[in-house]
């Protein structure tokens, strides 16, 4: 629970200044989309895209898909960085990806301090982050599922989706994810979103992806809502 | 010589642990208020603060004041630990305003856990605090967030509700569970709340954005039964609310039901259980229970509800056990704040409209002391923040009363008062 600031920090005095966040742009949430794999097109012979669709068969952007090999094919190797930011009191992206052993940088780009937690009993983690300071103490070596929040405030809320692949990617505005595949073959095909509602908030299909594939996702039911990020609340208020 | 060396052992483990303690990164936070204010009354007197018969702070006239100088200081730990420290000044306004004062408002130790995997979180706060009720004043220093004034409620609460005692807390929280809504359910034992009810029976229900501070003394209206001779001639002239007179622990209870993004409801429960025969050095217990009702509801982007009640009684006795005042009361307000945001482009503008009703019976035969009120007030604040901390206001609040003690000093029992109010305030 300490572990970056038990032994690393001093006494950090500091007269917090203010709570002036700049407005969120729901467009910001969406722009961040972290794609591990470049989009690739359809002329490219071993790029395979995912669609999905809503209930009413119209695209949905900003849900995650993943392939993970199922005969041994080669894949990438990558060292990424993954950045999730606190900003204007939430979650920046509200999801993130991540494959296992990444690195992610926890970044609180407001003025105040944030006290980011995870209660999973398998993936436990918190630890407080002071006004411009970036956090990487917390180190995901496994796939995991990691809902977020903040102990300061408490309607914040993001994901981390760890995952045993390079292949990962979010969904566009229309739908789409694409992936270019070292080695072509079986994968599992997963379609992830903590607000689906299905068994594991997840569809999954296990398929030869040939070359230029599509495969297409259709949800069986409408998505939960996703939490607003926001208190509309004055910034001034003696709370913790 | 083996003395020595446990002694000097003892000193290299005590050197060894110092730095340990250091390197526990404590983070310092001081925050407060500053509320300078222009106040245009009419009234029929003085305020309720210096022992006048109005119900606002101040009394007729024109007063210029710093109406809250208050700082809010606290120490967090990375452990979920925390000190608190807040601290309130008043300096006298011209006018007739009373003298300055200057003190601590709260002080208390709080700890909040991080949830568990089922989305349970524990938080306990030790120490002097107030109960958790007013939906208003949670600003720095227990300011009032949207208007200037409190609601006579929690005017009341900042008067005579304090409480010295242990708070514990939990909340489940609908993120981890998958819900929509948060729920949480506190209790409070506390001592040093037992004369809180007199001053509330003495000027009835007021205006203004006054806190007592500790250990401070509160005037009230003159009345015939305080005369020699008369069933509360033995009342000290001035009344202390934070005193624990009969060693009886009293307790509060709440619960609240939070929408996610939407608002809040929530109810709870105070009884200082205070014997209210027991008297020290003319400062009477007063046995006072209340129930109040909150909500707090985004009607949409723009539109916001905040809704209060509260009703109780309180009962003071001779030593013989003859009830001398017991009485009934009420208080509650609605109120609608818009952020002008669509009009103006931007969230500088904000407006508060707050319509309260307020009541108190007396059901005793006390001559000499009546206690019965019945009254109305309006308040219409808006704000500009003009820059990150500055804020602009204007406030205008009537109040109408029907209060039978006026007739005491020879003042109307119906009474209009209005006020006009300009304010800047800072928050650091």
């Amino acid at each position: 629970m300490l572990k970056h600031s038990l032994f690393f920090r001093f006494f950090v005095i500091r007269f917090s200044l203010l709570r002036f966040g700049l407005p969120i742009f729901s467009a910001l949430i969406f722009t961040f989309a972290s794609t591990s794999v470049q989009a690739c097109t359809k002329e490219d012979p071993t790029c395979v895209q995912v669609q999905v669709n809503n209930v009413k068969n119209q695209p949905l952007a900003n849900m995650v898909v993943y392939l993970e090999p199922l005969a041994n094919q080669v894949v990438p190797q990558q060292n990424k960085t993954v950045e999730i930011s606190q900003h204007s009191k939430s979650f920046i992206p509200y999801i993130s990806v991540s494959q296992k052993s990444d690195k992610v940088n926890f970044v609180n780009k407001d003025d105040i301090t944030h006290h980011i937690y995870s209660a999973d009993s398998e993936n436990k983690f918190s630890f407080k982050i002071r006004s411009g300071e970036t956090d990487s103490s917390t180190h995901f070596d496994h796939a995991a599922e990691i809902a977020m929040g903040c102990n300061i405030h408490d309607w914040m809320s993001g994901y981390l989706l760890v995952v045993d692949t390079p292949y990962f990617a979010k969904t566009d505005e229309q739908g789409v994810a694409s992936f270019t595949l070292t080695e072509l073959g079986k994968y599992r095909v997963v379609v992830w979103h903590p607000q689906m509602r299905a068994e594991n908030n997840r569809m999954i299909v296990e398929k030869e992806l040939l070359s230029a594939e599509i495969t297409t996702f259709t949800l069986q039911k409408a998505m939960d809502d996703i939490p607003v990020q926001t208190s509309d609340d004055f910034d001034f208020i003696s709370d913790y | 010589m083996i003395n020595t060396g446990i002694k000097s052992l003892h000193l290299l483990l005590l050197v060894a642990c110092l730095p340990m303690q250091v390197v526990i990164a404590a983070e310092y936070n001081a925050h407060g208020i500053l509320d300078f204010r222009v106040n245009h009354i009419n009234s029929s007197g003085q305020g309720y603060l210096t022992g006048g018969q109005g119900k606002l702070g101040l009394g007729d006239g024109v007063h210029f004041s710093a109406a809250q100088i208050g700082a809010d200081l606290s120490v967090s730990w990375d452990n979920g630990l925390s000190a608190h420290g807040v601290f309130n000044a008043y300096p006298e306004a011209t006018g007739d305003g009373e003298k300055s004062a200057l003190g601590l408002t709260e002080i208390y130790l709080k700890y909040r856990s991080i949830p568990n995997s089922a989305g349970y979180r524990l938080q306990t706060k030790v120490g002097l605090f107030y109960p958790e009720i007013s939906l208003e004043n949670n600003a720095y220093a227990w300011a009032s967030k949207d208007t200037l004034d409190s609601s006579t409620l929690n005017t009341w609460i900042g008067e005579e509700i304090r409480v010295v005692g242990t708070e514990i807390k939990v909340t489940r929280l609908g993120r981890i569970n998958n819900d929509k809504y948060d729920l949480s359910f506190s209790a409070t034992a506390f001592i040093n709340n037992d004369p809180a009810g007199a001053l509330l029976a003495w000027h009835g229900w007021a205006i203004s954005n006054r806190q007592t501070l500790w250990n401070e003394q509160r005037t009230f209206p003159w009345f015939p039964a305080r005369e020699d001779g008369k069933n509360l001639a033995g009342q000290a002239h001035k009344s202390d609310p934070f005193l624990e007179l009969d060693n009886r622990v009293g307790y509060h209870t709440r619960g609240e039901w939070k929408l996610r993004g939407k608002g809040s409801i929530s109810a709870g429960y105070y009884d200082n259980r205070a014997i209210p025969y027991k008297v020290v050095d003319g400062q009477y217990g007063w046995r006072t229970r209340f129930y109040h009702l909150e909500a707090r509801w985004r009607l949409s982007d723009n539109l916001s509800l905040t809704a209060q009640y509260l009703s109780g009684d309180t009962l003071m006795q001779s030593k013989e056990k003859e009830d001398v005042v017991n009485n009934d009361y009420a208080s509650g307000f609605v109120a609608l704040h818009y952020n002008w945001q669509a009009l103006v482009a931007n969230k500088k503008h904000k407006s508060t409209l707050r319509v309260e009703d307020f009541s108190v019976t007396d059901n005793d035969k006390t001559e000499g002391d009546d206690n019965n009120e019945d009254g109305q007030a309006l308040t219409f604040n808006h704000s500009y923040r003009l820059s990150k901390q500055w804020f602009l206001s204007a406030e205008f609040t009537v109040i109408d009363s029907h209060r039978p003690a006026r007739s005491y000093s020879v003042q109307p029992v119906d009474l209009v008062e209005t006020q006009w109010q300009f304010a800047t305030r800072y928050f650091l």
